[in-house]
């Protein structure tokens, strides 16, 4: 990749075959050349583009179907717009950055350039940390994209206080986004073949989406759990960490959400956001240390 | 002394005036601004008792300090610039004599005792008018107390920089009958709220970060009407209270720990319509009203939008009638407190009902009603009123999973809370709406600056 390729003197290249780390320094130049291939081969991904494409026109219908709902009182611009988003988000957010991360290595792998990749002289912590930049980068424009077409479908309606929600949904949405992407690219790393990885992705995109919650409610009415702990465990789970920071953008209080809201809000204060988004930092870093820990150790 | 405009025989005018330009060259040589009364040399307490009952008094801009005491029937009105501070102690203005108007001072810094009720304007006789006026950091704003037939309107009022429950009601009426509360605009203060009294209005008043917006307490024949309440603990709480007429009135985001919009406790005889609930976290909230057996209630064409909770009645509430009101988008449409069905209330009167949001029937004849019965019945309400924990896992996909299984295979019937039988397919327009928040291009301008931002990444990446 790097110019210096030709240049390499024969007793470094020597120790290269036997694929031990080059170095151990990260060098930005390789990383940021990486970093675009890596988002040249997602754009021309065709599931990247269907995933965009899809979100983009939700993200349009939902943010219209609320509009026309609502719009006629005047009242509302963006609460009920945000609330309809939250359940787009979730399904598909997650959906795309897991399956996205958890195909990123054994695609590449299968076509042989995975191996071509690692021949020049890069480190393995490059590769894989590029790989993970260059899919956030792609996948932050994608939702850019389709928030941004729907923010200028109900600007009319907006004031100012709801851009300030749309922003932190937009936010959180993209922390969500990149967890849920160090989460597939851990899968990549543990799983070799395609098709079980990507099985997996599923599995979790599932366990996150519904078997998490549907679980913790049937075990919240047989174990009668109390309302703190319901709540903590909860908040593990990282789709739960956007929902809940979400509809704290538009009730602060989180009296909607009843006891379990009020311990909340109550408990932490305007703390909640921030506590929210250091879970989902957390579901981005401690994923993203395996994956290249992994990736790192591991024959190709 | 300045401008004391009483009735004045003509030759007085001459000496009037002449003392005016000695008091305002006095001023100049000294270079002092109206700080104090003292300074202008005008005497309110004297100038009052001098004033002819029935006379009218301009007290010009300065500062007078209180307790300014009322007791002959005058008009008292401040030249713009006029105040009446009381030092931070007790009362700023007593009334003590019927038919007095005081009108356009600003009143401020009354005493912070709130067992002495420290007043901006007390008022303890008949047919005071209370006009333009602006009280400021006052513990209580207008206390009627024992003053029949007077008008409060026009006034500004905020309340003491204080924790709610120490801060005094803006407007208190206390055994006060055929009074009329208008056009005032109350912020950050705790109540205006009516004690013992009847034959009220009560119009186009703004309650904004208040405790009660409007509070009924053993009062009775009230016409209350365009009021708007906003970002109180409570919007509009009737209690012990009979007779009234609620037309046009905005409540809004009434968000406490009791955050109701419209609360009603005992009330008997109460005709409801045309209000707008929105945003509160629970629109219209029906304790033990009508009590008395033989009464009705009816509300017709209220908009309950965006509500925690749309309407929530408690157990064993009877004789309500709804018609012709919207239930938009509430989080829930409708709730029995402690589960229940809405049974003894009807949401069909005359073959005609309600809008719901969440309808999802059709109209074929195209009259405007649906030819589907509207039940309103969920599976995870249910859940939520037995396990209120549950709440937890509002509008998450699991909750939508749980609602959609059960419409799937109906093996798990939701209890049917309230039945419809002839839902509107449109919401009503009550006159009230207008007045939408100012927009703003800020989301115009994320909107374009993100997806500019989407795209040229996308495109980027897809040039390599």
């Amino acid at each position: 990749m790097t110019q210096a390729a030709g240049a390499t003197p024969p007793e470094r290249k020597a120790t290269q075959m036997k694929s031990e780390p080059r170095e151990a320094w990260i060098s930005p130049a390789t990383v940021s050349v990486l970093i675009r291939k890596e988002l040249r081969d997602a754009v021309h991904n065709r599931w990247f583009v269907s995933y965009t494409a899809g979100f983009t026109v939700m993200a349009l219908g939902v943010s219209y179907m609320a509009q026309v709902g609502t719009g006629y009182s005047g009242f509302a611009g963006f609460g009920p717009t945000a609330a309809s988003m939250i359940n787009l988000v979730l399904l598909l957010v997650p959906l795309m950055a897991l399956t996205l991360g958890s195909s990123s290595l054994a695609l590449e792998r299968d076509r042989g350039m995975l191996a071509y990749v690692l021949a020049q002289p890069v480190n393995r912590v490059e590769v894989i940390l590029a790989k993970f930049l260059g899919l956030a980068i792609a996948l932050l424009g994608a939702l850019a994209a389709g928030f941004g077409a729907a923010a200028l479908l109900i600007a009319r309606q907006a004031d100012a206080q709801q851009v300030g929600l749309f922003l932190r949904l937009v936010g959180f949405s993209a922390m969500l986004a990149i967890s849920m992407l160090a989460v597939g690219m851990m899968i990549a790393t543990f799983i070799r073949s395609s098709g079980a990885a990507t099985g997996a992705a599923l599995l979790a995109w599932l366990t996150f989406l519904l078997l998490g919650d549907l679980g913790l409610m049937g075990s919240a009415v047989m174990f009668r759990i109390q309302t703190p702990q319901l709540f903590l465990t909860a908040i593990i789970n990282p789709t739960e960490c956007f929902r809940l920071s979400v509809i704290g953008g538009f009730d602060a209080t989180l009296d909607v959400l009843g006891p379990a809201g009020l311990y909340a809000s109550n408990t932490f204060g305007p703390r909640l956001p921030v506590l929210l988004a250091v879970i989902l930092v957390t579901w981005t870093l401690v994923p993203l240390m395996l994956a290249v820990f992994r990736f790192s150790r591991k024959p190709l | 002394m300045i401008n004391t405009a009483r009735q004045i025989p003509r030759a007085g005018w001459c000496s009037t005036a002449s003392w005016g330009v000695l008091t305002i060259a006095y001023l100049l040589l000294y270079g002092v601004t109206l700080v104090s009364a003292d300074d202008t040399g005008f005497d309110l307490a004297q100038t009052i008792n001098q004033t002819p009952e029935g006379g009218v008094l301009n007290v010009p801009a300065g500062v007078y300090y209180g307790p300014i005491v009322l007791d002959r029937p005058i008009m008292l009105i401040g030249q713009p610039g006029a105040v009446l501070d009381g030092r931070g102690d007790g009362d700023v203005v007593q009334i003590n004599a019927p038919d007095v108007t005081l009108r356009g001072f600003i009143i401020r810094n009354t005493g912070d005792i709130l067992d002495r009720e420290n007043s901006g304007i007390v008022v303890t006789a008949p047919r005071a008018t209370i006009e333009d006026n602006r009280l400021e950091d006052v513990l209580f704003g207008v206390y009627l107390k024992s003053s029949p037939g007077s008008h409060v309107r026009r006034n500004h009022i905020t309340s003491k920089d204080l924790d709610l429950p120490r801060r005094g009601d803006c407007i208190r009426l206390w055994a006060s009958d055929n009074s009329v509360i208008e056009d005032n605009t109350i912020t950050d203060g705790r109540d205006l709220v009516m004690w013992y009294s009847n034959n009220l209005i009560v119009r186009r008043n703004t309650v904004t970060r208040c405790r009660y917006g409007i509070h009924f307490m053993y009062a009775g024949q009230a016409t209350v009407e365009d009021n708007r309440l906003t970002d109180n603990s409570v919007g509009m709480f009737l209690m012990y209270t009979k007779d009234l007429i609620l037309r046009r009135n905005v409540m809004a985001r009434n968000r406490g720990p009791s955050g109701f919009g419209l609360g009603i406790k005992d009330v008997d005889g109460a005709d409801i319509r045309d209000n707008l609930m929105i945003d509160n976290r629970v629109g219209i909230h029906i304790d033990n009203s009508p009590s008395n057996v033989d009464l009705t209630h009816r509300f017709q064409g209220n908009i309950l939008a965006y509500n925690d909770i749309g309407l929530g009645m408690l157990p064993n509430v009877t004789r309500n009638e709804f018609v012709g009101n919207g239930f938009i988008d509430n989080v829930q449409q409708v709730a029995v407190f402690g589960g229940g069905k809405f049974e003894g209330n009807s949401f069909t009167v005359e073959g005609r009902g309600n809008y719901w949001g969440d309808y999802r029937g059709f109209d074929m004849d195209g009259d405007g009603l649906g030819d589907v019965e509207h039940r309103v019945a969920s599976v995870f309400e249910n859940l939520m009123d037995r396990q209120p924990k549950l709440r937890l896992f509002l509008f998450s996909p699991a909750q939508q999973a749980i609602e959609s299984a059960a419409k799937a295979f109906p093996v798990v019937q939701p209890k049917i809370r309230a039945i419809d039988t002839a839902p509107l397919m449109n919401p009503p327009r009550p006159p009230s709406i207008a007045n939408a928040p100012p927009r703003s291009s800020a989301m115009a301008t994320a909107g374009g600056l993100m997806l500019l931002a989407g795209v040229s990444v996308l495109f980027v990446g897809w040039r390599g």
